[in-house]
């Protein structure tokens, strides 16, 4: 598994242990979006990354939400996949291991 | 000798609205509260505001040495993003933390900037702007989420703030919509009250036990005009009645609920009753951008564009925290004011769009400038400077001027055609002068006593249990709250300044992830200077 594989998986791993409280119950995957499927609003999205950086380190959150908040309205929403890709390109990169 | 302190807080309690309550016997238990307890005006910090005043009261320390300032924190000291701010952003030691280290188990319910939760010793349920999908992720220890469910009145929901109400509870609801909101919050506060008795019922309950009902403060912004004797309507609609006897439904609520935590408490605890800020009406709402751009201090960055003020509701999340991003033009630009809250105004330093920003040898002049014309305006007070307002070592990251307004009145930051408008019917704002109120063995009884400061709380709190008071917090012991004779036995005992808060452990383990790459990434971002 790699690193991006394990990110997605412990994303999705959060998300469905945090779907477990709310009304949702169809799939979460990487296409499911966060505002139009999940319901979510804005504030679950900023306090979703407040908690992601805990685990993968600071992130440029701000940045990407303003990057969202530039899109057309309709187009305002984020994937779980973009949101996996975000953090995998803007975490601090990996250790180098080897001899 | 064990020695338990109850803080109760109530968000925006003001005793403007609490002492005519307290006369017309809405709120009996607290007026016999008060009667054998001290009370006194409670002088909150500036900005009279929920996330920066209730930290000042649970470290004892104003703004600058905290580094809490607003609902939102600038990403650093030169960038023009703000993030939302969280208990990470609380830069010293709390009532939580030092209690923890001093072995007492703490409970703390519904306080802001809780989230993620810090690893303290016992129990936390965030409240602030914690979303209620999320609220799991809040709760500490893992498995108190799951644990609470089993009340029979867990409501996540209902717990946490809906934030689309919170909007209109600003900006103003319908008639009809008035009274599920006042329902709502005596139906949250009651929510909250059985998690606090659920937790005391625990074989070893907390000794530092904290809940927050934050009712007053929404209900005072919406209702001020219902609440206030002084503003109520002479001639009342009949919906105007029912929402008059709905807000005294709360506080009589409220008052009953007071009186079962107290019971609770028990005869032998420390009681400490506060406020974040006080209350008071407001009909002027002062648009500061709208001020620097006739000054020539901003450009919006569509100029064609009229004032966008009608229908804007606010909004929380980012698009309110990126606003200012979009609609300013920033090559044009040296001043704006980034969220109403604040009171703020930041001086431009690096501009998102890659802009020049202002050069640093033209910040004092500029500052000295804009404060200078602000205070020729007539709801301009005063303008504080960064250094007057926040002096400390995390200055930078608050506002370069504060601004002090006239009666409370309200900022915005969005455009208008207009610099002030008048509200049709006042509302209710924060002002300076919140509540203590204080009961126990060791307490003056029937007192009431000159402003304490929110910052003398802390110590208040951490003395009550038996815990050393750190040397360097800018507030003190109240002394003139106690018994002098009690004082004197126990007088308060104080310890080296204490470390600063260490950074929130994750409160959810990596599963499969591999610990010695964790540490690796650490130290990685250690050595970036990500992490202290």
């Amino acid at each position: 598994m790699t690193a991006d594989d394990r990110i997605l998986a412990e994303v999705l791993e959060l998300l469905d242990e945090l779907a477990g409280d709310w009304e949702y119950d169809g799939p979460i995957e990487p296409t499911t979006r966060f505002l139009r499927d999940l319901g979510l609003e804005s504030l679950d999205l900023v306090v979703l990354g407040t908690k992601l950086q805990e685990r993968y380190g600071r992130l440029p959150f701000t940045e990407y939400y303003a990057e969202i908040g530039r899109r057309p309205v309709e187009e305002r929403d984020v994937t779980v996949a973009e949101l996996v890709e975000f953090i995998c390109i803007n975490r601090a990169p990996a250790p180098v291991t080897g001899a | 000798m064990r020695r338990n302190v109850f803080l109760i807080g109530l968000d925006g309690a003001t005793f403007t609205v609490l002492d005519p309550l307290m006369e017309r016997g809405v709120m009996p238990f607290l007026r016999d509260f008060i009667a054998r307890g001290v009370r006194a005006p409670l002088r909150t910090i500036m900005p009279p505001l929920t996330p920066p005043a209730w930290t000042s009261l649970v470290t004892g320390l104003r703004p600058g040495r905290h580094g809490v300032f607003d609902f939102f924190q600038k990403e650093s000291a030169d960038s023009e993003y703000y993030a939302l701010a969280t208990s990470q952003d609380i830069q010293a030691p709390t009532i939580w933390s030092l209690a923890s280290a001093a072995g007492r188990r703490v409970a703390c319910l519904n306080f802001p900037l809780m989230f993620p939760p810090p690893d303290v010793n016992g129990w936390v349920v965030p409240g602030g702007w914690m979303p209620w999908r999320q609220l799991r992720l809040g709760c500490h220890p893992p498995g108190l989420f799951d644990e609470l469910k089993g009340l029979p009145s867990f409501d996540p929901r209902e717990l946490a703030l809906d934030m689309e109400l919170e909007a209109k509870a600003i900006e103003g609801c319908t008639a009809d919509e008035h009274a599920d909101w006042i329902r709502l919050h005596g139906r949250r506060e009651k929510r909250w009250f059985d998690i606090l008795r659920h937790l005391l019922a625990k074989d070893e309950p907390a000794e530092l036990v904290a809940v927050m009902f934050d009712g007053p403060d929404k209900l005072q912004h919406l209702c001020w005009r219902f609440i206030d004797p002084a503003s109520r309507p002479e001639h009342p609609e009949p919906w105007e009645q029912e929402v008059i006897d709905l807000c005294d439904d709360y506080f009589r609520d409220l008052d009953r609920m007071l009186e079962q935590v107290v019971e609770l408490a028990g005869p032998e605890a420390t009681v400490v009753l506060a406020s974040d800020h006080g209350f008071g009406p407001t009909r002027k709402v002062f648009y500061v951008n709208q001020w620097l751009e006739q000054h020539g201090y901003l450009r919006w960055r569509d100029a064609e564009a009229g004032g966008s003020d009608a229908g804007a509701a606010p909004q929380v999340g980012f698009a309110q925290m990126t606003r200012h991003v979009h609609d300013l033009d920033w090559a044009r630009t040296v001043a704006y004011a980034a969220t109403p809250s604040s009171q703020g105004i930041n001086l431009v330093r690096t501009p998102p769009d890659g802009s020049p920003g202002v050069p640093p040898e033209r910040h004092d002049e500029l500052l000295a400038e804009i404060a200078h014309r602000l205070r020729k305006e007539p709801l301009v007070l005063d303008v504080l400077t960064r250094t007057e307002a926040f002096a400390g070592p995390h200055a930078a990251r608050a506002p370069d001027l504060s601004l002090v307004l006239v009666d409370g009145t309200a900022v915005s930051i969005l455009r208008s055609d207009t610099l002030v408008r008048e509200r049709e019917q006042p509302n209710g704002n924060h002002r300076w002068r919140g509540i203590l109120v204080a009961s126990g063995p060791e307490l003056r009884h029937g007192a009431r006593c000159d402003e304490v400061s929110i910052v003398d709380v802390a110590p208040l709190v951490l003395h009550g249990l038996g815990v050393p008071v750190p040397e360097d917090l800018d507030g003190q012991l109240p002394a003139e709250l106690f018994d002098p004779a009690a004082l004197a036995r126990r007088p308060v005992r104080h310890a080296p300044a204490a470390a600063p808060a260490a950074p929130v452990p994750a409160a959810v383990a990596p599963s499969d992830y591999d610990l010695e790459e964790e540490a690796a990434v650490v130290s990685r971002l250690r050595a970036l200077g990500y992490l202290e």
